[in-house]
């Protein structure tokens, strides 16, 4: 069928598959899938869900070993034990996920980084190396972007992070192979017409592409070759010109099913009840959403559809009022989003569906589960679930069965309006028949349905369909006009009836990074005027405290703090928190006033053996996916264990060495100061070294860092080494400034080094760390126990002001976030 | 996988109910010392622990990690509070047990309302706001000056019924009710569906503010009570005498089977984790093994189930 035309390249195909395999258990993933791939070539690759697409594009990227068959790139065999996500890249293999794989805290520049190591030498100039590649890719595929390469990619709306990830591959020197899984999900008309181009170019220079989507139109115009996978083997193959949509639908499915387009919508309904209102900011114009029903949601993805149907959700559940919405029943909500909105993965497929009824309902009701189980049943005969499958966790089900379940859930709560977000995503076809069917019967039965969908093509099932724009219903369709032809244009005429250039616009220009005192700024410069500020209140109260000596003393009460609160910081940038830092410190000071002091080798080993209990919990809490907290929680007790078995009663002294140390002076400027500042710049170089900035992409995205080919182990050990030392230094520097030790000196540092890491600006969760900011807040907390015994105020307060300024600082970030 | 052990896995209380009779036989055998009598101090022990712990569960079962650090600081306050409001009267403990209750209610809407409406980790509220609690045992300690017992809370705490200390059938009593709460109630259920996947429940329409509150105010409020009972049982308060139930609590439950990130949770595997914990400590006692050696195995033991319990992937597949 396509001999003629491509015989030539086919003789020196870039990718060829022979009898690929790969079986998960019972399940077949992969069989026997054999084709080629010519340079130049751009294929598209259908199949509905659990077709073997992603096991197959897992398999080219070298995340997944195949069971069997001959995988060859460019004419040399790869072999399959030595293939690995890294290998794939150095043979010019590049993948653009589906779910984004950009570390949101991370620069756009050292996402570039993560992705693609090993460039820009050895010195600090591989920062710079990398701000000009990303700035140069981005500018080659989408010219005019707006995109700072030296902004975190949270600053970046939702398109922009997809051009970062689409220019991350494709602009790869090395490129031979470009995998693109749905890459244009959040593109604009504008912006996917520049990733067509891009990828027709490519192509002409002889790059091979491959290209997924759930957009079959979509498929036919980018790609000349079409691929369709069914339950893992390759179900036709051949030209997109002599191909028609329906024919790839019939091949997904396996079966010609009746052509979408030809079922027709009930047109005449009778309206019914009036069950839900609309009116600014939702709508133009009031309007009146009736019984019996089903309302489609359309527009350009992203244009409010979600948001309006969430804001529909709590309006029917009542716990909130919303703006704009009214509704006269309860609301009932399948989420299409299946992992993380809707199953509950512990339950087995009653549990899921019966909680329906059970969670909107009284809370002290008295539940008897074989009851609520025959209750059940009619709902999941209506939903078309086998029965052999309703006893099973739900997680053993396929996602076009969990789906039903999901129905059955919202169908059971016996509510006036069904909300469906996008239930039928990435279900295969047969399911999507029964869904349709489900929704007419529930219009008939009365509800009042309302779908968003991302398939244009279905709300062809729809009475009325409200066509989104920029939040807003701007027109609506009734069922006489609906076309899929009359959606698609009706959307993009409100797209370019508005600004020509909505989308740049649409990145959000963020007021934040504009002035030099904006917003952020402020909030950054917070703990240093803060620091400031107290140590400005103890100078007044007593002027000694602005002497040299003066700042000696002040500091060196504070250096330990320091340097535990800059070794939490880097759990913190891990999303983790260490209840047993503290305890450590405290260990690391018994062990340096008592062995250290009289077997100085000894003593050593002995704290490198902590150092190293220490650092190995990191990979103890990665491997067996348990909670940091807990895991450090009884850490704690094993540090402080150990240190009073050691030395039940305070004591010891100082090694010779460390106390000649704390008195060491550098022109001037006194032991503690120094401490201070070598510990924040250590901590300031590491945090942004290439290191750091792998540490905190693990703690922004840890799957996606992971996916490039670094070692989740490897880092977490990293982490809590680096935390360990700075805990252990800080010990150290207990030991120097007491000249003795005490187990339970260090226990009070663990929730004032929280406290430090927050108020000095890291967030505890998703990988953003902020070192000189977290100095500042450990000084602070600090300053504020000798400010406070300056006023006269008893030390009994400490802990309380301690803990509330904690929780002030945490309300302000909090209030914070909510107005932005 | 063989049956017996499928329904093991099942019923996870079940591992700490074999190893309390282990621990059990082998102390029988390897002590004589080991008598009846130090078998109703271990329960006697267990049963306190319990309280706090089942409290504990219920924050725990809320899901993300989330635990109530501030147990200790409530169970000490809790304690001063009760010495001295009660005056060691029984008319005294009338105004002090709805005080303390209401202390601890409190704390536990205050943590709920940190970790919801600003949307603070349940750690970091726990533990500042338990901080601020230990400030006011603080000033409690200085006006501290009966150590006489009411006798109804003495005989609720340290009382034997046909050998069987009282505050055992309290604490027996206590897990029932919790059981059949999350067992058999619509607000067990829904706890347990928020605790997996709370946008699922939250869309289910669970309302999710209404039950993690109760759920962190029955942690509050059973650690108060918890306090007062000790009071009367050690014959007076001091500064850290909660310390130990902040990892035991915790200990307790991991122990005893609940899930650490929500979702799942086994009041009765509870109170057998906290049979089991003091039976360690216990037997270490015997042992002659010091305090510093008895937290460290504490800690050990903890860290291993968890590791054990751990999914072996990082995050659940939700």
């Amino acid at each position: 069928m396509i001999e003629s035309a491509l015989a030539p390249q086919l003789a020196h195909p870039v990718l060829r598959l022979e009898g690929i395999s790969k079986a998960y258990g019972p399940t077949r993933a992969n069989q026997d899938l054999s084709f080629s791939v010519a340079a130049g070539e751009i294929v598209g690759l259908i199949g509905a869900n659990g077709a073997g697409k992603s096991t197959l594009m897992r398999i080219l990227c070298g995340i997944t070993l195949p069971d069997a068959g001959r995988l060859e790139i460019g004419g040399t065999a790869i072999d399959p034990r030595h293939f690995s996500p890294e290998r794939a890249r150095e043979i010019g293999i590049r993948i653009v996920h589906q779910e984004l794989s950009l570390c949101a805290s991370l620069t756009v520049a050292e996402n570039f980084y993560v992705e693609q190591p090993g460039q820009g030498g050895f010195g600090p100039a591989w920062r710079r190396h990398y701000e000009r590649l990303a700035e140069a890719s981005l500018a080659a595929i989408f010219p005019e972007n707006g995109i700072h390469v030296r902004r975190p990619v949270a600053a970046l709306s939702l398109p922009q992070r997809q051009m970062v990830e689409i220019a991350r591959a494709g602009v790869d020197p090395k490129l031979r192979l470009l995998i693109l899984d749905e890459p244009s999900s959040s593109l604009d008309m504008r912006r996917s017409r520049e990733l067509q181009n891009f990828i027709a170019a490519r192509a002409a220079a002889g790059v091979a592409v491959i290209f997924i989507s759930h957009k079959l139109q979509e498929v036919a115009a980018v790609a000349k070759r079409v691929l369709v996978m069914r339950n893992g083997r390759l179900a036709l193959d051949g030209e997109t010109a002599t191909i028609t949509v329906p024919q790839m639908i019939a091949a997904m499915a396996g079966e010609v099913v009746q052509d979408l387009e030809q079922t027709q919508p009930q047109s005449g309904v009778t309206a019914g009840r009036v069950l839900a209102e609309a009116d600014a900011p939702w709508a133009r114009s009031p309007l009146a959403l009736h019984a019996g029903e089903i309302i489609g949601l359309a527009g350009l993805e992203g244009s409010g559809q979600r948001e309006f149907l969430r804001a529909l959700q709590r309006a029917g559940a009542g716990s909130h009022s919303s703006a704009g919405i009214t509704c006269r029943g309860s609301v009932s909500f399948v989420a299409g989003d299946r992992a993380t909105e809707g199953v509950f993965p512990l339950w087995d497929v009653y549990e899921n569906a019966t909680i329906g009824r059970i969670a909107a309902g009284p809370l002290l009701a008295w539940l008897r589960p074989m009851a609520e189980r025959s209750a059940a049943a009619p709902f999941l005969d209506a939903v078309r679930l086998p029965p052999e499958r309703r006893a099973s966790p739900i997680l053993e089900l396929s996602g076009g069965n969990q789906q039903k379940v999901l129905m059955a859930r919202a169908l059971i709560a016996a509510a006036d309006i069904l909300l469906l977000d996008d239930p039928t995503r990435g279900v295969d076809v047969a399911v999507k028949r029964d869904f349709y069917a489900l929704i007419r019967e529930a219009a008939e039965a009365g509800k009042l349905v309302i779908w968003y969908s991302s398939e244009t093509i279905e709300f062809l099932e729809c009475h009325r369909v409200l066509l989104f724009h920029e939040g807003m219903a701007r027109r609506v369709l009734d069922a006489g006009t609906l076309s899929e032809d009359a959606i698609v244009s009706a959307s993009f005429a409100e797209q370019d009836a508005g600004t020509p250039m909505k989308a740049a616009a649409k990145a959000r220009p963020s007021p934040a990074g504009s002035g030099p005192l904006s917003r952020d700024t402020l909030f950054a410069l917070v703990p240093f005027l803060t620091t400031a500020l107290i140590f400005g209140v103890i100078a007044v109260l007593n002027h000694n405290a602005a002497t040299l000596f003066g700042i000696d003393l002040l500091l060196s009460a504070a250096v330990p703090l320091v340097l535990v609160a800059l070794g939490q910081m880097f759990v913190v940038g891990g999303s983790e928190i260490d209840l047993g830092i503290g305890a450590f410190a405290g260990l690391a000071n018994v062990l340096s006033a008592t062995f250290l002091v009289n077997q100085p080798l000894f003593g050593t080993v002995a704290l490198l053996l902590a150092l190293g209990a220490y650092a190995a919990l990191g990979p103890l809490i990665q491997a067996r996916g348990i909670p940091a907290i807990v895991v450090t929680l009884g850490a704690s007790f094993v540090w402080a264990g150990v240190g009073y078995a050691l030395q039940p009663t305070p004591g010891g002294s100082a090694p010779g060495w460390l106390s000649a140390a704390s008195g060491f002076h550098l022109a001037a400027i006194p032991a503690s100061l120094l401490a201070v500042m070598l510990g924040a710049i250590l901590a300031a170089s590491l945090n942004a070294s290439r290191m750091g900035v792998v540490l905190r992409g693990f703690g922004a995205n840890p799957r996606a860092v992971a996916q490039c080919g670094w070692s989740p182990l490897a880092a977490s050990l990293l982490r809590y080494a680096i935390a360990g030392s700075f805990s252990l230094l800080a010990g150290l520097t207990m030991t120097a400034i007491n000249t003795a030790s005490d187990i339970n000196a260090g226990s009070s540092y663990t929730l004032l080094s929280v406290a430090a890491v927050v108020i000095g600006g890291s967030a505890l969760i998703g990988g953003r760390i902020a070192p000189l900011g977290v100095v500042c807040g450990a000084l602070s907390l600090s300053l504020i126990g000798s400010l406070l015994g300056f006023l006269g105020v008893s030390t009994d307060y400490d802990a309380a002001v301690q803990g509330g300024l904690l929780i002030a600082i945490l309300v302000l970030r909090a209030m914070e976030v909510r107005r932005a | 996988m063989s049956r017996p052990l499928a329904w093991l896995r099942a019923h996870r209380w079940s591992f700490s109910a074999i190893g309390i009779l282990l621990l059990w036989a082998m102390l029988s055998l390897a002590t004589a010392r080991f008598s009846l009598s130090s078998l109703s101090g271990v329960a006697s022990s267990a049963s306190f622990l319990a309280v706090a712990a089942i409290g504990q569960m219920f924050a725990v079962a809320t899901g993300g990690g989330n635990v109530d650090l501030s147990i200790p600081s409530v169970i000490t306050l809790a304690a001063f509070l009760t010495m001295i409001v009660s005056g060691g009267s029984d008319a005294g403990l009338l105004a002090a047990l709805p005080l303390v209750l209401s202390v601890g209610l409190a704390t536990g809407a205050i943590n709920a309302l940190l970790i919801l409406w600003l949307r603070i980790p349940a750690i970091i509220a726990t533990l500042a706001v338990g901080y601020v609690l230990d400030t006011a045992a603080l000033l409690a300690n200085r006006r501290f000056t009966t150590f006489a017992v009411s006798p109804i809370l003495r005989a609720l705490a340290s009382a034997h019924i046909a050998g069987v200390p009282m505050i055992l059938l309290l604490a027996g009593a206590l897990a029932a009710c919790s059981a059949a709460l999350i067992g058999r109630t619509s607000y067990g259920r829904t706890l347990m569906a928020l605790g997996q996947n709370e946008v699922a429940a939250s869309l289910a329409g669970a309302h999710a503010g209404r039950i993690i509150t109760i759920a962190f105010m029955l942690s509050g409020a059973l650690a108060a009570i918890d306090g007062a009972l000790l009071s009367a049982h050690t014959g007076g308060a001091f500064l850290g005498m909660g310390r130990p139930y902040l990892l035991q609590s915790v200990g307790a439950v991991v122990v005893g089977g609940t899930l650490i990130f929500g979702g799942s949770a086994t009041a009765l595997g509870t109170l057998l984790g906290s049979v089991l914990l003091v039976l360690i400590v216990t037997t270490m006692q015997i042992a002659g093994l010091s305090g510093g050696v008895q937290d460290m195995v504490q800690g050990v033991v903890i860290i291993t189930v968890l590791a054990a319990a751990g999914s072996g992937v990082s995050r659940r597949t939700a």
